[in-house]
């Protein structure tokens, strides 16, 4: 058992952790203060705990969590690798706690970093020029659409589509939609893989753009690639590369030299930055040089005098962010690259890879697509992947991603990422092995060994109650 | 390379044995065979990057951050700093949270859950509309995420949002890449004396308007005053107000829903964070009936099947992982672990505390104006209101020429015009508020 | 596993069943439909008074994990929509022919229903 919870299951509600509100709050009155009373608000109720209470609540709340320190995390598409202490130090470091609107001649240091970390980024994708700006890999999406978008309207050409496969992540659609496009959905060939004559019946002279995740989310190397991107440029449309599974590529293949024009990088991914609960990411950009123009304001870059200062590219799409992005986590990424170097980027993505094909060979699910490379996407058959992964949970584990993608029947994606070591990938294996050996009625119980058993998310999504406002609501 | 010992990822468990052991059962000779890439294709260069010892690294970025210039900064617009105490540092680092993911299996993430909730439940208290996310990436983004669910929710067409004409550059800008897509147009309103004119954005304003957009407070630090009058335009209008705030001046300036405000976006990130470059911790709060609108996640209370309280992520069928194309917003990856930060500063506070905060934050600004005001070559403040942090301050000399010779001086404030300044002060920056206003006149 | 398919009642190969009476069509989603959905959480309807084109989108049901545009199976004008879905959303799962109905129409071109299949014809398209 790597990570069990049962204890927080006891009848008597001991360790059940209440809200900040129940244990204590206080409503104060505004009033008497510098503004006219027109111009207050009358009241604020706010938790009101001294700070050793506040600590105990805290402290409380993370042992009811799980993150990767407690076990391994095979979420597919998801990255969930260790995160290096040195990388959130240095991200906490003084000097790089300065004010956006700081004059570049006094903020050297962090311009220093950006534009390091920009040819950093730009070596490993084989790109051009990378921005920072986006704060998160759907926003690096949304800002290489919009380099897209803005590269066909320099040339007079407006274009209305962008072509998506049905295996993509669903960020993709919704980004193509965001940003106005049309979205042309691509069926998979039946080896999991686009298919070059659908793709050649998809383009036309409205595509802008062809949207791709390479090795796709079945973790299949597109091997047509070069073919694809020279169908689409043959159409005019650009080759856009979602950065998603790049834990793969690592100093072994490089989008740019796939024929790529725009990628994402995920720096919460496959670059360590930790994931936060949900957040917050960074989905740094890169691009051909071609398109380096169209690059969103601000852009760092060295001078010729050997300072770095910001500027607005030619032709730019404008902001995508308030600032300059989501600075500290560019730090960390810079921090983790430099730290691997160039061999051991190389030996992330093999080591990634030997793990996710290792941990394939130790289970009995069905794994019908492949060569698969740093994730596989297992089959649960006919057990209730959802299900299946509940019960998981009781082996002390967190289970893969579920339900997605549809090619596979319930489908258990998997990334171990290189972080595993060989015994956790056996214990890994023993909770797939020993859930698939379970009948169905157990698998419904689960899970069992958590805080919290298994959940009503109808009756959340019926009776949406998000506050303790609602909840006090709800027991009057 | 995987088996020699030569340096690769130092964060990878595998022995030597390990990787023959795992070869095997693979049936590879090497971990590269694994890979199914074209040989077109295949990387054989090198990328350029050298390896660094973690103790040789931190010194070499320690180092490289040393360029920057110490200076005391008097900045905002936008973005602030309050000062975080110890505690949120040390429990928001706890590996649980830092290291988790998104909360796709509730049972196992009670904790965050619960965190977010509570995020959640502090910007229901403080904005009074009955629907928090649980954070997107910024204000600007924040912005621009509210201009579409205002074009969606609306019941007649219109393709016209009104911000007013001092906004943030940042603002200003994402805002017009979040409106090319739905093709949304962004016009201005005039401001008089930085609060909203309000006989200006009546003749501004007409049915075609989805969206109605001001601060409080403002960008130059203003207290709006007319804030209801937005919302009575608005709402005659059938527009959206959305009203551009953070939680500290919540605490005391009036409720967003009492002036009728839609839809509440801003920055958080000056708790818990402070400053950051700009990365924050943007906040939309709306209204119950836009519920199924709302971009971004949001966590809600039920039930386990023992019955007690649990929470989890709900309503994600809004969201582009179920509905793609047609999802309220690509957003997915969030700022959660800040908005955990700004959740704990916040209880830290507490009610008091907050207001406190608050009140001071109007006190400071006076009184450094006034100080400022009282030399030669400056008025201060500009405007003749009630200021928050930060006010606009008029200089007889150009004022990038102040700035720059105040940064020679060891402090940063905004040249915001040909002769205006804009100066911030916080807790973290009023023990030097003495020392600027000694600058200043040396330099003025 | 078997799935309830009344008689009576027309079906589109969408998953929509229709019930005529008197000139006014009762329009639901399938048992068939309602299980692939699972526990639904949300239906989003048309007002009365609205008008339907055969074969066009009018509502969304939604259950944790999925959203389903329905589709109207016959042309004609909204003149009921069941209130009782918005605060029950589950009677759809629980009585999809019954209680867990959705709009009256007035039909508006009682040829329209030739187009649609019966019970056994539907039947056959699950199988």
């Amino acid at each position: 058992m790597i990570y069990d919870q049962a204890s927080y299951r006891d009848d008597s509600d001991e360790l059940y952790e209440p809200l900040l509100v129940e244990k204590a709050s206080k409503e104060v009155a505004v009033e008497d203060g510098p503004l006219p009373d027109d111009l207050t608000r009358d009241t604020l109720e706010m938790p009101e705990l001294s700070e050793p209470e506040l600590a105990r609540h805290y402290t409380r709340l993370s042992q009811m969590n799980y993150g990767v320190e407690n076990g391994p995390f095979p979420l597919g598409s998801c990255t969930m690798k260790y995160n290096p202490k040195y990388i959130d130090q240095v991200a906490g470091l003084d000097d790089a706690a300065v004010h956006p609107d700081r004059s570049e001649g006094s903020v050297q240091g962090v311009l220093d970093v950006m534009a390091t970390v920009q040819d950093y980024l730009a070596s490993i994708g084989g790109m051009d020029e990378v921005t920072l700006q986006p704060p998160a890999g759907a926003a690096g999406e949304f800002t290489g659409i919009a380099i897209a978008r803005a590269y066909h309207r320099a040339n007079d050409d407006e274009r209305s589509e962008v072509i998506i496969p049905d295996s993509a992540h669903g960020t993709n659609f919704a980004t193509a939609a965001m940003a106005g496009f049309d979205v042309v959905e691509l069926p998979s060939g039946e080896d999991g893989r686009v298919h070059l004559e659908a793709l050649e019946e998809a383009v036309c002279d409205d595509t802008a753009a062809l949207m791709l995740t390479n090795p796709n989310t079945l973790g299949l190397f597109e091997r047509d690639i070069e073919q694809i991107a020279d169908v689409v440029h043959d159409a005019g449309g650009l080759v856009y590369y979602d950065g998603a599974n790049l834990n793969a590529l690592l100093g072994q293949a490089r989008p740019g030299d796939m024929g790529f024009d725009i990628m994402h990088f995920n720096l919460h991914k496959t670059f360590a930055v930790p994931h936060g609960g949900g957040g917050p990411g960074a989905g740094p950009v890169g691009v051909v040089e071609d398109l380096a123009e169209f690059l969103p304001d601000p852009h760092a870059r060295e001078t010729d005098d050997g300072d770095y200062e910001l500027y607005e590219p030619a032709q730019s799409i404008g902001k995508v962010h308030g600032y300059h992005g989501n600075w500290l986590n560019s730090l960390r990424g810079f921090a983790y690259i430099a730290r691997l170097g160039g061999d051991g980027l190389a030996d992330t993505s093999e080591k990634a890879v030997l793990n996710a094909n290792y941990l394939a060979t130790q289970v009995d699910l069905e794994i019908p697509y492949g060569p698969f490379h740093h994730e596989f996407v297992a089959s649960a058959g006919d057990l209730d992947a959802a299900d299946f992964a509940k019960r998981m949970l009781d082996y002390g584990v967190h289970p893969p991603t579920t339900k997605w993608p549809e090619l596979v029947p319930e489908a258990l994606m998997t990334e171990p990422t290189e972080t595993e070591s060989i015994e956790t990938l056996d214990a890994l294996a023993t909770a797939f092995d020993n859930v698939l050996a379970e009948d169905e009625a157990t698998l419904a119980s689960a899970p069992n060994r958590t805080t919290a058993g298994h959940i009503d998310q109808a009756s959340a999504a019926r009776n949406p109650r998000l506050s303790w406002h609602a909840l006090e609501d709800g027991e009057e | 390379m995987s088996d020699t010992t030569e340096p690769g990822n130092p964060f990878t468990p595998h022995t030597p044995s390990d990787v023959e052991q795992m070869l095997d059962a693979v049936d590879a000779d090497d971990a590269t065979d694994l890979f199914d890439i074209p040989s077109a294709v295949r990387f054989d260069g090198e990328l350029g990057i050298d390896a660094r010892g973690e103790q040789e690294l931190k010194r070499e970025i320690t180092e490289t951050l040393a360029q920057n210039d110490e200076l005391v900064e008097f900045m905002g617009r936008g973005h602030f700093a309050h000062y975080v105490p110890s505690m949120v540092d040390e429990l928001s680092m706890r590996s649980e949270f830092v290291t988790s993911y998104t909360q796709y299996q509730p049972e196992i993430a009670q904790g965050f859950l619960q965190a977010l909730f509570e995020f959640q439940s502090m910007l229901v208290e403080l904005t009074g509309l009955e629907i928090a996310n649980c954070s997107i990436y910024d204000a600007a983004t924040a912005l621009g995420e509210a201009a579409t669910l205002a074009q969606r929710v609306r019941s007649t067409s219109g393709d016209r949002v009104l911000v007013p004409e001092l906004l943030h550059e940042g603002k200003r800008g994402v805002l017009e890449n979040y409106a090319d897509g739905p093709d949304l147009v962004v016009d201005t309103y005039p401001m008089d004396d930085a609060n909203v004119d309000v006989d200006g954005l009546e003749a501004a304003i007409d049915d075609d308007v989805a969206m109605v957009y001001a601060e409080n407070p403002t960008v130059r630090g203003t207290v709006e005053e007319n804030a209801s009058a937005v919302g009575d335009l608005a709402d005659e209008h059938d527009a959206l107000f959305v009203l551009g705030s953070d939680p500290v001046a919540m605490s005391l300036l009036q409720r967003p829903a009492d002036v009728g405000a839609d839809v509440v976006v801003g920055e958080a990130a000056m708790l818990g964070l402070g400053t950051a470059y700009g990365m924050g911790t943007g906040i939309f709060a709306t209204r119950e009936d836009y519920l199924r609108q709302v971009p971004g996640r949001l966590v809600g209370a039920s039930e386990d099947d023992d019955g007690r309280r649990a929470y989890t992520l709900t309503l994600q069928t809004r969201e582009q992982h179920i509905r793609r194309e047609r999802a309220t917003s690509n957003i997915c990856t969030n700022q959660a672990w800040l908005a955990l930060r700004v959740a704990m500063h916040a209880a830290h506070l507490g009610a008091d505390g907050m207001v406190d905060l608050a009140e001071r934050m109007v006190e400071l600004p006076t009184e450094l104006a006034a100080d400022l005001d009282a030399l030669d070559g400056i008025e201060a403040p500009v405007h003749d209101r009630h200021h928050f942090r930060e006010f606009a301050a008029r200089t007889d000399r150009s004022a990038a020429d102040v700035a720059a010779d105040l940064e020679s001086e060891g402090f940063a404030v905004h040249a915001i015009d040909d002769h205006l300044l804009q100066v911030c002060v916080t807790d973290v920056n009023e023990h030097a508020t003495d020392d600027l206003v000694a600058a200043m006149e040396a330099v003025l | 596993m078997s799935f309830e398919i009344p008689d009576e009642l027309h079906y589109q190969d969408s998953h929509e069943w229709v019930r005529v009476d008197d000139g006014t069509a009762t329009i639901g989603i399938s048992d068939f439909a309602q299980d692939e959905l699972g526990d639904i959480v949300f239906v989003e309807l048309p007002s009365e008074g609205d008008d339907l084109d055969a074969g066009s989108d009018f509502g969304v049901v939604e259950s944790i994990k999925a959203v389903s545009d329905v589709y109207a199976p016959i042309s004609g004008s909204v003149t009921a929509v069941n209130e009782d879905l918005l605060d029950e959303p589950e009677l759809v799962n629980e009585d999809p022919y019954g209680d867990g109905w959705m709009l009256k129409v007035d039909l508006a071109d009682e040829g329209e229903l030739d187009d649609l299949l019966d019970a056994e014809e539907y039947e056959a398209q699950l199988a």
